[in-house]
């Protein structure tokens, strides 16, 4: 029975093609994503993304640094009272007032004096991930960008590629697109 | 035929790969390897600093060159290079004028001639900063590595006296 089977050659090969070509086809599909998804389980940054600050819906550019060992946001007017810091993100951005809770304070050693910075928690958008994060503040007129991310909040999300920059746009459920 | 739906498919394969593989992926510090030297210093990746700097100490310019040491903790080598370029840099002390140097170093296997400023770098951890303009043609960086490469570039270290080799510098 097998044999005659076999014998009948002109009915098989299309079948054994197709096969073959959704063999193909199962692979490319099974596989491709397979393989990106050990290389970009990650997102890919440039060297400078778009935020958009929550809740307040603000846009401001921010510098990537893997440089920087945390996240840091410019903030005019600084002032620290009962535990509350309160600033005003730069007149470029809005000049937003901003009262925020400080969890904590950071030494920084700047080139000939120490300084204590207070750290407060912001949320933003930076591409489709909702991002919860500690900053620390201070006031950064003389620097290009209003808000630096360090590698704390790089680490478990992002990788780099300094070619370009706007790479991921905010698009959180959230936010409206502009 | 299913043999060849193999080798169709991986050749399928081959452009994804490439693409995914034209830029090497380095952690946060790598170590690498001054050359002619061979002195080995761990490297900050810094996509946050426009250019490259090297902690150099005792920097003095004679007209278009500049003599300065590396720190004692990585030999104290005393090095003379000719100043390619002064960079202006703003610091929180003022306006500050920097000298560049070329240098050329190995990653990884690979090795990479760069453009780096020299400062005295001594309140900072790390002897040499890779900037933007090192990382960009290169590199991708994923903070959450460290040291993925241990920098081994002996195969290529015979051609060494190929001065008039144009290579591309960044």
């Amino acid at each position: 029975m097998k044999m005659v089977s076999r014998q009948n050659p002109f009915q098989e090969r299309p079948v054994g093609l197709s096969l073959d070509l959704m063999f193909l086809l199962m692979l490319t599909i099974f596989l491709f994503p397979l393989g990106k998804a050990s290389a970009q389980d990650k997102l890919v940054v440039g060297e400078v993304e778009e935020i958009v600050l929550k809740p307040w819906d603000v846009r401001l550019p921010a510098r990537i640094d893997t440089g920087a060992a945390t996240s840091s946001l410019d903030a005019r007017g600084l002032t620290v009272k009962n535990n509350t810091a309160e600033f005003r993100l730069s007149k470029k951005y809005g000049s937003l007032l901003l009262r925020l809770p400080v969890i904590g304070w950071q030494k920084v050693r700047s080139a000939d004096f120490k300084e204590r910075r207070p750290v407060v928690e912001i949320t933003f958008c930076l591409g489709p991930k909702l991002i919860h994060t500690q900053v620390t503040l201070n006031d950064r007129s003389t620097v290009s960008y209003p808000l630096i991310i360090g590698r704390n909040v790089l680490r478990d999300n992002f990788v780099v590629d300094c070619v370009n920059s706007n790479c991921l746009p905010p698009s959180c459920p959230e936010v409206p697109s502009q | 035929m299913f043999s060849l739906s193999v080798l169709a498919s991986f050749f399928l394969f081959i452009p994804e790969m490439i693409s995914a593989e034209e830029k090497v992926t380095i952690g946060t510090v790598e170590d690498v390897i001054l050359l002619p030297w061979r002195v080995k210093l761990p490297a900050r990746i810094d996509t946050g600093a426009a250019k490259s700097s090297l902690d150099a100490r005792g920097l003095r310019v004679h007209e278009d060159r500049v003599e300065f040491k590396l720190p004692q903790k990585y030999g104290g080598t005393h090095l003379f290079l000719p100043i390619i370029d002064w960079r202006h840099v703003r610091t929180p002390e003022g306006l500050e004028r920097r000298p560049i140097v070329e240098l050329e170093i190995c990653l990884g296997s690979r090795r990479f001639h760069t453009l780096v400023n020299l400062t005295d770098r001594s309140m900072v951890k790390y002897p040499l900063i890779l900037g933007r303009n090192f990382l960009k043609e290169n590199f991708v960086v994923d903070v959450k590595r460290r040291r993925t490469a241990k920098p081994d570039c002996s195969d290529t270290l015979d051609e060494e006296n190929s001065e008039e080799h144009p290579r591309p510098i960044h």
